[in-house]
């Protein structure tokens, strides 16, 4: 039973108004350095939207999205009310506060360095006050599903926790860990220096730190999807999950391998030692394993699907799906977006391979694919499946939302590829423009272009989506059935300590976060020549 | 399910979730710090430590070879755009005294017969600048350091005035060419900008020379030296990064069209 609704509902209508707002930033950029375009006359502009769109999609958006989720899955899924509302109401308010307090110094040119920060350069102090806000909130989330989980497991000795429970208590202590990283950068490395008392800064230090934080955050985005995939699907769908250890194995082995894997980011950095980077390679390998297992299970929930409604075949039961179900459509979509950005990102970790496409447009079409693609279409889909709970609504238009998931799978699709394709062209990533009458440059326009439409179709699909979730409100008001998860084909009656609980997996990430980052972060603290003048952007910080 | 221990090899969850990220973490170890740089000349000399603790980019020895030069300032000479732009036929004068001591290579009217730079018309920025460069040593050149040493800041002023005074005289051109991509448009995909951006077609930065009719075995030596850092007087290394992108073949190329091509028609405008 959901209690909180309003708690949850702010959480989602602040990140998806985020959302819209950003991703028209977002489609702006695809505009200005396209042929479509003339040049932007002053680059700095640019940067100050690149920023904005990357801390809104990144740190406010996400963010909020699997605070909001998490509630709700503590209410639904524990069956208990939400323990520590007001800590929860105080978490948001600090979070909807740092947004704020970092989006105006980015709005004012203050702050143009990127949501990532690239140290030396160094913006306004407000921008990475606020970005501690929004951290700071999240963590807060963070104690309250820990505070939950223990309330509930209190209350029920020997109980298996509920899957969507385990997956959203595991998201948030990968959060938890993972934030550390970018937010000791901040805060021994960046703010002494946005403070005026001092004006060198370890830039390579910073990098390790920051990629610490880097690659981990996106399994923080994937969570809520993968949440998405073995609790909701599945019912949604009629059918019912195939496997809830599975379930279990894959949110633990996230646990595992998410963190100790960001240098793959810092291939091409002559600061880290390259046995470093090949064993950061190999974990980042690993990570197949639980997508692989989660690609597995789903499918094989599926089928099963498709088998009760009398799906015959080894391959017509497809046929048999419901098809007109805006669940079934997104998780399709969501699989086949997954299927080619991870093809896309075994390239990025390849240390050799990486090479080629380092640096280039071919990582923004990377993230753009599997996050705004595969990830955020699963958060459209727990939005609608939450929502005539949020909202009471009596019905949700199928047919349009059909068509808003049909619009992001195609513009998705329509930006990502062909920007892919740009940049194994060689086309450089973070510029505000580029020559297209150059005739090496020239081949790469047409890919610009179609970025530019695909990106407009994303922002119809944002819009109408936006327009979805508000229609909502207006209608005739119906008390749903009590919301609840899939369940499993067969019901854990029993499961191993080891997978109703967290400490295992959290010391192994904790280990191998030392392992693989101990001596990397240690030989950089102690290097003494490692500093660099910082480079103010937008004026004396 | 209370009598089931986590901490315990008896659990085999735990036995086989930290035996295998345990293996896994062991072999990758051995594969990127024993295996991979056994493998490549540069990591491997030295004893098995060295080998190790350079894979982890904390070499037990650093570089022993001969110190890099003291960094020093490309140039101490900074140039405005209204550089001696008024300059009077007091200071023309006393230029064209002054540069009979350098007809011997720059020719008698500025333009060279010994695969020197031609100097008629030559912006007076430029000369002003590579006469600091050299007297400070901060472009070398045998000959040119010893004659900018007896020169004063003011002589320096005047020669540049009385250079930029003379009319570019006009080469002979042997066919109209073509001018090649690297001047046009450069090449993006390599960093270089094209030569005409600052040299003159497409802009003029301040600093940058005009070229035509230069001699071609003295522009392609230059560009050898920015190449091979040698020549480092470029203010933001701008010559350098562009050289050090280029191949011998270009080198030539460039430096033979510049030379192959008339000086700019009309004089300098008169004081």
């Amino acid at each position: 039973m959901l209690h909180s609704k309003k708690l949850v509902l702010a959480h989602f209508w602040v990140a998806f108004s985020a959302f819209a707002i950003a991703i028209l930033l977002g489609e702006w950029q695809m505009f200005v350095r396209s042929p479509l375009s003339q040049w932007v006359g002053n680059p700095e502009i640019y940067y100050r939207s690149v920023t904005a769109h990357g801390t809104v999609m990144g740190y406010v958006f996400p963010t909020l999205i699997a605070m909001g989720f998490g509630y709700a899955i503590t209410e639904i899924s524990l069956g208990q009310r939400l323990v520590g509302r007001r800590w929860a109401w105080a978490a948001f308010w600090i979070l909807v506060g740092g947004a704020l307090m970092a989006s105006a110094p980015v709005a004012a040119g203050r702050a143009s360095v990127l949501y990532t920060f690239y140290p030396p350069m160094i913006g306004s102090v407000f921008y990475y006050l606020g970005v501690v806000l929004v951290v700071v909130g999240s963590w807060i989330w963070v104690a309250l599903m820990s505070v939950n989980l223990w309330t509930w497991k209190k209350a029920n000795p020997g109980k298996p926790v509920p899957l969507a429970m385990f997956g959203n208590v595991a998201g948030a202590y990968l959060w938890a860990w993972t934030a550390v990283g970018a937010a000791s950068e901040i805060l021994f490395l960046i703010l002494p220096v946005a403070l005026g008392f001092k004006t060198t800064i370890d830039a390579g230090l910073s990098r390790v730190l920051f990629s610490w934080t880097l690659h981990a955050i996106v399994y923080f985005w994937l969570m809520p999807t993968y949440i998405a995939f073995y609790t909701i699907v599945p019912r949604s769908i009629g059918g019912r999950l195939y496997s809830d250890t599975m379930g279990r194995v894959a949110f633990a082995l996230f646990l595992v391998f998410s963190m100790p894997i960001g240098l793959h980011h810092l291939f091409a950095d002559p600061q880290v030692g390259a046995g470093f980077k090949f064993i950061h390679a190999v974990f980042t390998a690993m990570v197949s394993i639980p997508t692989f297992l989660t690609v597995f299970t789903i499918v094989a929930s599926v089928e099963i699907a498709a088998r009760l409604r009398g799906g015959k075949g080894a391959f017509g039961w497809v046929k048999a799906l419901p098809w007109d179900n805006p669940t079934m459509l997104a998780v399709a979509f969501s699989f086949i977006m997954l299927g080619f950005g991870g093809a896309g990102g075994l390239i990025n970790m390849s240390m050799q391979m990486n090479e080629t496409i380092h640096n280039t447009q071919w990582v923004t079409g990377h993230f753009h694919l599997i996050f705004a693609g595969a990830i955020v279409i699963m958060y459209f889909v727990i939005a609608y499946e939450l929502w005539p709970q949020l909202t009471q609504c009596a019905s949700m238009p199928h047919r349009l939302m059909r068509w808003q998931l049909w619009l992001w799978f195609i513009g998705m699709m329509v930006l990502t590829i062909p920007w892919h394709f740009v940049g194994l062209l060689g086309m450089p990533r973070r510029m505000a423009y580029y020559d297209y009458s150059h005739p090496d440059i020239h081949p790469q326009a047409w890919g610009v272009v179609a970025s530019v439409i695909g990106g407009a179709i994303l922002v119809a699909s944002a819009l109408l989506f936006i327009w979805i979730l508000a229609r909502a409100h207006r209608v005739p008001k119906a008390t749903p059935a009590p919301y609840r998860f899939a369940a499993a084909v067969h019901e854990p009656q029993h499961v191993p300590v080891a997978l109703n609980g967290f400490t295992l997996w959290v010391a192994l990430m904790i280990g191998l976060t030392v392992t693989n980052y101990g001596v990397p972060i240690y030989q950089l603290l102690t290097n003494p020549m490692s500093s660099v003048p910082a480079v103010p952007i937008g004026g004396v910080p | 399910m209370s009598a089931e221990r986590l901490v315990s090899w008896r659990n085999r969850w735990f036995a086989w979730s930290v035996g295998a990220v345990v293996s896994l973490a062991i072999a990758s170890l051995l594969i990127g710090f024993i295996w991979l740089p056994s493998a490549q000349k540069d990591m491997s000399s030295g004893s098995l430590w060295d080998m190790i603790c350079r894979a982890a980019g904390a070499p037990t020895t650093w570089y022993q070879g001969p110190a890099a030069p003291a960094s020093r300032p490309a140039t101490n000479v900074v140039l405005t755009s209204d550089f001696l732009q008024r300059v009077d036929a007091t200071e023309i004068g006393r230029g064209a005294t002054l540069a009979m001591q350098c007809v011997m290579c720059h020719g008698a009217r500025g333009m060279s017969e010994a695969a020197s730079p031609n100097l008629a018309g030559q912006y007076p920025d430029v000369v002003y600048k590579q006469l600091r460069d050299y007297r400070s040593g901060q472009r070398s050149n045998v000959v040119m350091q010893a004659m900018s040493q007896g020169l004063s800041d003011q002589n320096m002023r005047d020669l540049a005035a009385y250079y930029a005074f003379l009319p570019q005289a006009s080469v002979v051109a042997h066919g109209a060419t073509e001018a090649p991509q690297l001047v046009r448009v450069g090449d993006p995909l390599r960093n270089i900008p094209p030569c005409a951006s600052c040299h003159g077609g497409i802009g003029r930065k301040i600093g940058s020379p005009w070229l035509e009719g230069a001699p071609a075995q003295y522009l392609q030596t230059q560009l050898q030296m920015f190449a091979a850092g040698t020549r480092r007087n470029d203010i933001n290394g701008q010559m350098r990064n562009v050289a050090r992108h280029m191949t011998a073949e270009e080198m030539s190329m460039v430096a033979a069209y510049y030379a192959d091509q008339p000086a700019l028609a009309g004089a300098r405008k008169l004081p």
